[in-house]
């Protein structure tokens, strides 16, 4: 199996693409029908954090976190995420964690590093890779898509201020697609014409070695500030190359076909609840389909006023002002706390979605993991995220619990647990000190 | 000296021994008094040790370790709560200090040592390049990712502007889209002439529907047959029935599928009908528009005009009413009578067109077929075609590694043509075309002259340069100052010059921000959102005309005119006598009360700093601060919520009562006090701007009246916009030049502004004063000025 894909790009495709093209389609569908079912992960992030008031405090029933009882299994939610009660025994909510190098960044800087958890350091506030992009180069070929990046504001935004949360391998903001239309097109619309496309690819391997050989030349010539930013461009290059590589042999493979209908394609943030739904329905159906097994949503940027998420509060009868309701939660909890009610309402749908769906002897929800949370605990605080982590038992996690970690706990260790139930030899990542043993049955 | 040239020769420069000063004269008294007993010489809890850890916040982790100290400080963690507190003057002192100094130990992190980077292509320079290129007129950004703006709010900043796979990707595919649609192969394409006189008639279409269009009806033309490509022209023929009193009726043309839903359809055009029967002509890309799918359930093409004059009456967003029992039909509604009608006579179809075939652009790019040999026209093509996309002589050692591609390109390809779209398209996503280059190996340069052509058209046309410019350069000609001068002024009368005010006013003001506000019906319920575009090109042509007429830049502070169509003129409260007619921008002489006048009562600016309910002072005095005098106040410290207007300590107060019981707490006062005044005097009109005596604090509340005298924190009084304005040009005059000036030179040089660009700003500053604030003068200035010249 593993030879196919090591087969040189350039006498894959040498001679007419279709008789070639049928051993790699037989040694993939082999493989499918021989390997397992795929493993997946999801992660969904909000910022701002959430309404965190003591129990005997004016609207103390809006902590986001569980009341905890005798045991971690003994937990009661409270208002915020009532509607995963049905959910119970396929969510562990998580407390106390957070990345310890991030914790003396500015509050609003974190964003970036929720799942990369790198000290964005001066001076040049570089950031590493993901954890979803980092699964992606592992996973390889494996579906059509490595990963799927998606957010409300889309585009990379600023860096400590990204309207993405997933980072390339080089660090670099991993542009996410915000338009519903867009992610349609690029993960199910059909394209007719193979032949010309298999040509264009071969183009485009022609030039982007044309512009690898040039910039040897160029690069002599610039300045150090220059330089950095012709390697962004050149790794970007790269980056392409192996992409290309990749789609000539998904070009033999015909997209799913998905009924447009099913899906309200012309959502827009300006209704924010049907916006948000048609984004996890687009991340449903991605796993759904196997077109990928990795996915990142970015519900909102931490920058403030002049984000498009800033308005989502107004679904739940809130001001247009999210980042002033987690200003104003210390003293006004409720406020926070509906919109984040709201929220987890939009999370359980769709979990319920991927419970509803048979995949093998299980659901879709046993073998995908989603981590959902921030990397604020009350506003600015870099401290004790909210995080709940859903799904994947088919794949060993344990859930029903409520688990309260200390400070010293990293969040990294989440990570890891997750990557060693994909399967993927990572076993260190960032500042990690090992698994999670509560997580794993 | 100007103040923010001295706030930057504090922050930025600030001599160590001086800071030193500052910090031992009250910095480290605080730091003793509560600090050191614990992160000191005898304990250092948490390993922190304040009275020995580095002052020089440049390097190293003790910047890091201040801003943790910082954090504490602000989210009332430190001191702990068994120990004494900081007073509110020290909590103030020691986070403002701290704040102050992280600040600008970033800014100098971020420094590029005031030269520019190589810069890409931002998305609408990218597609305006494309378009003159090429020579087809198409959206072509459509797909690229959205831009970020830097910290100083300008998107053309080589430092923010990123790459990655995934944009070189819709490079690539946007690109050959492109070539696609000027290299063409094969006969002509079948010419569709189509034309409908009665509306078409289509089932389950809501609404009224006919030839004859009032308010809030529509029109439809249905064409069954239509090209999926290229260039379509509509041309309607209508005629507008105008009752004494009223406006021209406003066309809205869309075109789309389906017509039973709110269905997919785009704008073509927004335009007055004039009275008398008239033939209007537009043309678009067909495939800008949402199209039928092949087989498609609703077949045909729709062309939707409706009529969206809105009187201010609320009538075009009423309901007809229903018939009740026992009526045949509805009352009609009073106002129908008032209201001005487009009567359409025919609608016209053509498309595609084009002027020859093969048309003319593709034999600019590929020549005529038949014109030598293949291999010779493909090489002429290749570096003829570099040349312009790299704006810039190639070598030929460059044209024959494409013409190189080209052969193994040809050789996969079943025709010349796809051969060369395919070449031709790569070319596009090379960084030579990507991005504005301007190599230099560290040191500074002149700029050579095919460079300064670039970097002249993407500054006041966001494109690249025409034929002149590179003749010019050519020539060895343009950098003569005198040329220079004589260039800006023909490229200023250029249509293209548009891009400059619209880019440039858009992103110095933030006008982007009044998309981002949603005008809460309930609060302003004749608030029709169409005002948000009128709003904008308000601003922008309001810019436009300044620079247009050359007169002071001062107007931008109070003028006593305005750009203005209908809608807007009637949303002002404009005496009827001053409307213009209809949709079209007028320029308008503002007379008596002195309510509009400037930016500062521009709806775009008062709608965009509000919250879509309520006015927002702090906004309004923040963006004041920022955009128009060039300080902008210090973000606020974290944990502080907003000001709750439905607190019930705060509920019946005016917002400027408000701001002062948020400005008794202390922690707020030393900031705020700089800050609200300035929003105060803007209390007089409302957050969709328009002018009022009296608010509420919601739409049922009594109404109270308005308190728009404000202190200024040196003590100065003034009285609502007329104060603000008066003050402005009596004191603050310096203050906004240095700041349109410093804007300006960041836009031009697409770079963020150093303390080593101080010099520069301020020589460009006084030549603009003395220029008589005259925005031309302050361009040629920046143009000729070492900077520009200079990487």
């Amino acid at each position: 199996m593993a030879n196919t894909f090591d087969l040189n790009r350039r006498t894959f495709l040498r001679g007419t693409g279709a008789a070639l093209a049928l051993p790699f389609m037989e040694s993939l569908s082999h493989a499918k029908a021989a390997a397992e079912l795929p493993r997946r992960m999801a992660f969904v992030y909000f910022p701002f954090g959430v309404a965190l008031p003591k129990d005997d405090a004016p609207g103390g029933e809006w902590n986001w976190f569980p009341k905890a009882g005798k045991t971690e299994k003994d937990f009661q939610f409270r208002s915020v995420l009532k509607s995963l009660e049905p959910l119970r025994d396929e969510v562990t909510v998580m407390s106390g964690l957070s990345h310890p190098r991030c914790r003396s960044l500015g509050g609003h800087d974190t964003g970036d590093t929720w799942l990369t958890g790198h000290r964005l350091a001066a001076p040049t506030y570089s950031n590493t890779v993901s954890v979803d992009q980092l699964a992606a180069q592992h996973l390889g070929p494996s579906t059509r898509f490595p990963a799927l990046v998606l957010s409300s504001d889309g585009g990379v935004g600023e860096p400590t201020r990204s309207t993405t949360i997933s980072f390339s391998r080089t660090g670099r903001p991993v542009p996410a697609l915000a338009s519903p239309k867009q992610i349609f097109a690029k993960l199910f619309g059909q394209t007719t014409d193979d032949q010309q496309a298999r040509q264009r690819l071969n183009n485009t391997q022609s030039l982007l070695d044309l512009v690898l050989a040039n910039s040897k030349n160029v690069r002599g010539k610039l300045g150090a500030r220059d330089q950095a930013k012709l390697d962004e461009y050149l790794d970007s290059v790269r980056d392409i190359e192996k992409r290309v590589e990749q789609s000539q042999k998904w070009l033999e493979i015909p997209k799913p076909r998905v009924e447009e209908k099913t899906l309200d394609l012309s959502a827009t943030p300006k209704g924010p609840e049907e916006y948000i739904r048609v984004m996890y329905d687009l991340m449903y159906l991605a796993f759904q389909t196997d077109t990928t097994r990795l996915a990142t949503y970015m519900i909102g940027q931490v920058a403030g006023a002049t984000t498009i998420a800033n308005s989502f509060p107004t679904a739940a009868g809130q001001q247009a002002n999210w980042h002033g309701l987690a200003h104003g939660a210390g003293k006004k909890p409720e406020a926070l706390g509906k919109f984040d009610q709201f929220l987890a309402a939009q999370l359980a749908r769709f979990l319920t979605r991927l419970k509803d769906t048979r995949e093998g002897d299980g659901t879709l929800l046993d073998r995908t993991m989603v981590l959902y949370g921030s990397s604020n605990s009350r506003t600015h605080n870099n401290t004790n995220y909210p995080l709940l982590l859903a799904g994947g038992r088919g794949l060993g996690l344990q859930h029903g619990q409520f688990q309260q970690y200390d400070a010293k706990t990293p969040f990294a260790n989440v990570f890891v647990t997750m990557f060693d139930r994909m399967r993927l030899p990572v076993d260190r990542f960032a500042d990690s000190t090992g698994g999670l043993d509560a997580l794993v049955g | 000296m100007n103040r923010w040239i001295s706030i930057l020769v504090l922050s930025a420069l600030a001599s160590w021994a001086r800071a030193d000063e500052a910090f031992a004269k009250d910095i480290r008294p605080i730091l003793q008094k509560y600090c050191y007993g614990c992160h000191g010489a005898e304990k250092q809890k948490g390993k922190l040790r304040l009275d020995t850890l580095d002052l020089n916040f440049d390097r190293g982790q003790s910047a890091e370790r201040w801003h943790d100290a910082l954090d504490q400080l602000n989210q009332g963690d430190m001191p702990p709560e068994d120990e004494p507190q900081l007073t509110a003057v020290e909590q103030a002192a020691l986070t403002g200090w701290l704040t102050h100094r992280l600040k600008a130990a970033a800014e100098a992190r971020r420094s590029t040592g005031g030269q520019g980077v190589m810069r890409r292509l931002t998305r609408y320079e990218y597609a305006n390049t494309l378009r003159d290129l090429l020579g087809v007129k198409l959206d072509f950004a459509k797909d690229l990712p959205p831009e970020p703006a830097s910290p100083d709010g300008f998107k053309n900043n080589g430092l923010a502007l990123g790459m990655s796979a995934e944009q070189l990707e819709y490079y690539l595919a946007i690109s050959r889209t492109a070539l696609g649609k000027v290299i063409v192969e094969g006969d002509a394409p079948t010419v569709v002439k189509a034309r409908v006189e009665k509306s078409s008639p289509i089932r389950r279409v809501k609404g009224v529907t006919g030839n004859t269009v009032v308010p809030g009806a529509q029109y439809l033309a249905k064409f069954d047959e239509f090209p999926r490509e290229g260039t379509f022209r509509l041309r309607v023929h209508a005629s507008a029935k105008v009752p004494k009193g009223a406006g021209l009726p406003r066309m809205r043309i869309t075109i789309g599928v389906r017509a039973d839903v709110q269905a997919p359809q785009e704008t073509l055009v927004v335009a007055d009908v004039k009275p008398g029967a008239q033939v209007l002509e537009f043309t678009g890309r067909i495939e800008d528009f949402p199209l039928p799918g092949h087989n498609p359930k609703y077949p045909g093409l729709l062309a939707r005009i409706t009529n969206e004059y809105d009187d201010g009456s609320g009538f075009i967003k009423r309901k007809p009413k229903k018939p009740k029992k026992g009526e045949k039909a509805p009352p009609p509604d009073p106002d129908l009578a008032n209201q001005p009608v487009i009567e359409i006579n025919a609608v016209e179809f053509e498309g595609p067109l084009f002027d020859a075939w093969p048309p003319v652009n593709h034999v600019a790019l590929i020549g005529k077929p038949g014109e030598g040999n293949e291999e010779s026209r493909a090489m002429t093509a290749i570096k003829r075609f570099m040349t312009r996309a790299y704006r810039r002589p190639v070598t030929s050692k460059e044209s024959g590694a494409m013409f190189d591609l080209y052969r193994v390109i040809r050789k996969r390809s079943d025709s010349f043509e796809a051969a060369m779209r395919e070449t031709l398209a790569l070319v596009l996503a090379t960084p030579d075309f990507l991005y504005l280059v301007e190599p230099t190996a560290g040191q500074r340069r002149a700029l050579n002259d095919h460079e300064l052509a670039a970097r002249l058209s993407y500054f006041l046309w966001s494109t690249m340069p025409d034929a002149t410019l590179i003749e010019l350069a050519e020539a060895g000609e343009l950098r003569a100052p005198q040329t220079l001068a004589a260039q800006v002024d023909r490229m200023l009368a250029d249509p293209r010059s548009a891009e400059f005010v619209q880019h440039f006013t858009d992103q110095w003001l933030n006008l982007s921000g009044i998309n981002r506000v949603a005008v809460n019906p309930q609060f302003h319920p004749k608030f029709n959102d169409a005002l948000k575009v009128d709003m904008r090109r308000e601003t922008q042509l309001f810019f436009a005309e300044i620079l247009r007429t050359d007169a002071s830049a001062l107007q931008f502070l109070d003028a006593d005119f305005a750009m203005l169509n209908r809608d807007l003129a009637q949303h002002y409260g404009l005496p009827q006598t001053d409307w213009p007619a209809g949709v079209a921008f007028e320029r308008v002489a503002l007379k008596g009360n002195g309510r509009r006048g400037g930016l500062l009562t521009q709806g775009g600016i008062l709608l965009a700093n509000s919250d879509g309910e309520q006015s927002h002072p702090i906004r309004r005095a923040v963006w004041l601060l920022d955009r128009v005098l060039g300080t902008p106040p210090a973000p606020p410290p974290p944990d502080v919520p907003e000001l709750d207007g439905n607190s019930p300590e705060l509920r019946n107060l005016s917002i400027r009562q408000q701001m002062e019981v948020h400005r008794e707490k202390a922690a707020c006062a030393s900031c705020h006090r700089g800050i609200d005044p300035w929003g105060i005097a803007f209390e007089e009109y409302d957050a969709v701007g328009r002018w009022r005596e009296n608010w509420r604090t919601n739409p049922k509340a009594k109404p109270q009246p308005i308190d728009a005298l404000a202190k200024l924190a040196d003590g100065t009084e003034l009285t609502g916009m007329a104060g603000l304005k008066q003050h402005l040009l009596a004191h603050e005059k310096e203050r906004f030049a240095a700041a349109l000036t410093r804007k300006l030179l960041a836009y031009a040089l697409g770079r963020s502004l150093e303390f080593s660009d101080a010099a520069a700003v301020s020589a460009l500053t006084q030549h603009f004063e003395k220029g008589d604030y005259q925005l031309r003068a302050l361009i040629t200035g920046i143009v000729q000025s070492e900077d520009f010249l200079t990487k």
